[in-house]
């Protein structure tokens, strides 16, 4: 287990986690940092707590509401708020008469290695799932593989193998790009990260990555990146076009 | 407070007589719970505790009356469909009733869990409604961490002890943990019946149980390193609350 953890999920994207409200793309790359980062992991566990709060509280104000309504006091309010669950208490019966579970799912063990050329790389369960169509490793600068993963209609998500002294171009972000480091480590202008290290980079950031030791990463992109110099430009619209294809559903 | 002696293993009888149950029952649930009301006959702890342990339908509908709309409102904000709101009502109402022997009192409140499983069945219907890839659903994304595993499978594994050093460790068990471990190695209660006695969910037993023999294993394998060579008097604590099987013998 990774023993120092220095880059992490901004508390934003923790509480998107909890809430339930991101993208498939974010939600696995977020779950395969926490399964590695127990103080990530006690911080989704409190604002999980937090969001059930609010959640119960805010339903209570509309339960006031219904309730009010309900007592017709005026005709106007009554048609628009009924209690709409009133008509599903049928379901208790049916619901009840499952069988309930008495133990835990162990979980399959599926794929959980990628094979590296002199070692093998243990990936977090979540995207060992995300991997169990097989992955396909496709070249795309040279120093650089990828292998996509399709997870929603929203993100691009891929493993990305940088060999060792290989760099990636200067590029910058349209949208925002999540990077997990799985084994090595790379580094930019900001810092160098290293495994299970949670690096996030926006329209703000330009940046060329860089790996000495070569870095196996999963990075999850919510639009295409854009190369910044020299004949890497070249390779924008094929960038776009890949972007396209990686979320578009087949 | 009586006490139990089974060789030189002497316990403290923290069980009581079960014409005393009652009282038992709120002292466990307080101590595992400190100031709070989840203790009441009502409380949502106590209806899916009663749904886990007794299948009972009445407590499952009244938990059904307070949270279906709540789950329905969480289903309309995030899916902005009447429809699939309504579905969300069932599939996580009915993941409550599958799920409620599994529920753990150590890991939080009722209302946060019912919360969780609500937002992972609400993420799985938006997938299927997108048609999105099947190959991750929720329950692989909001996982229970990885430590669990690995005590699960430790829990299978047998004990091996000195018996004279037992009790002192056993002393330092949380009582919680330490009315689990009875009910079920010296009282040879089935989980089932444990968490019954103690009105625990079946998930808060196994955690609590798996919990107090990795710590009394921790315990004592440091105490037996330390101690390599001297005669060891070994106890087994067998798989799945069977019997407590004591064997004296000399360990060359």
């Amino acid at each position: 287990m990774a023993a120092n953890i220095n880059f992490h999920p901004s508390e934003a994207l923790l509480r998107g986690y909890a809430d339930g409200t991101l993208s498939a793309g974010l939600n696995v790359v977020i779950s395969a940092h926490l399964e590695q980062c127990k103080d990530c992991r006690d911080r989704v566990a409190e604002l999980e707590n937090i969001a059930a709060c609010e959640w119960v509280e805010s339903s209570k104000e509309m339960l006031c509401i219904s309730d009010y309504d309900g007592s017709s006091e005026q005709g106007e309010t009554n048609i628009i708020r009924e209690n709409p669950t009133a008509k599903l208490s049928h379901l208790v019966t049916d619901i009840t008469s499952h069988p309930q579970h008495r133990e835990m799912n162990p979980g399959d063990e599926s794929v959980t290695e990628i094979h590296m050329l002199d070692h093998s790389v243990r990936l977090p369960k979540v995207l060992a799932r995300a991997a169990s169509d097989g992955l396909v490793w496709k070249k795309m600068t040279s120093g650089i593989n990828q292998a996509s993963v399709m997870l929603d209609d929203q993100t691009q998500c891929e493993f990305l193998y940088i060999k060792p002294g290989a760099k990636v171009p200067v590029h910058k972000h349209q949208g925002t790009e999540v990077t997990l480091v799985l084994d090595g480590s790379f580094t930019d202008e900001m810092g160098k990260y290293q495994k299970s290290d949670f690096v996030m980079r926006n329209k703000t950031h330009t940046h060329h990555p860089a790996s000495e030791e070569g870095c196996l990463c999963f990075s999850v992109l919510d639009s295409p990146l854009t190369f910044t110099s020299g004949l890497a430009r070249l390779l924008n619209p094929f960038l776009r076009y890949r972007f396209s294809r990686a979320t578009s559903m087949s | 407070m009586t006490s139990t002696k089974i060789g030189s293993f002497q316990l403290k009888e923290v069980v009581q007589p079960k014409h005393k149950a009652n009282t038992y029952k709120v002292e466990t649930a307080l101590v595992g719970n400190p100031a709070s009301d989840k203790t009441a006959a009502d409380s949502d702890e106590s209806l899916l505790i009663a749904i886990g342990n007794r299948q009972d339908t009445e407590a499952f509908n009244l938990l059904f009356k307070r949270f279906s709309s709540r789950i329905y409102a969480m289903g309309v904000k995030l899916t902005r469909n009447d429809q699939l709101a309504s579905d969300l009502v069932q599939e996580a109402m009915l993941t409550v009733w599958q799920k409620a022997p599994l529920y753990d009192l150590d890991r939080g409140s009722a209302q946060s869990w019912i919360f969780t499983l609500t937002r992972n069945r609400c993420f799985d219907i938006m997938r299927k409604i997108k048609r999105q890839p099947t190959t991750i659903s929720a329950d692989d994304i909001w996982a229970p961490e990885e430590l669990d595993v690995q005590l699960v499978h430790e829990e299978q594994g047998s004990m091996e002890a000195e018996v004279e050093k037992i009790e002192r460790h056993y002393d330092q068990l949380p009582l919680p943990q330490r009315a689990v471990v009875e009910q079920i190695y010296i009282h040879d209660r089935t989980h089932e019946e444990a968490a019954n006695v103690l009105n625990i969910p079946l998930g808060t037993l196994k955690s609590r149980l798996r919990l107090g023999m990795g710590k009394l294993k921790q315990l004592l394998r440091t105490e037996v390193d330390s101690n390599a060579g001297t005669t060891k008097v070994k106890q087994t604590l067998g798989r799945n609350g069977n019997a407590v099987n004591l064997k004296h013998g000399r360990n060359s």
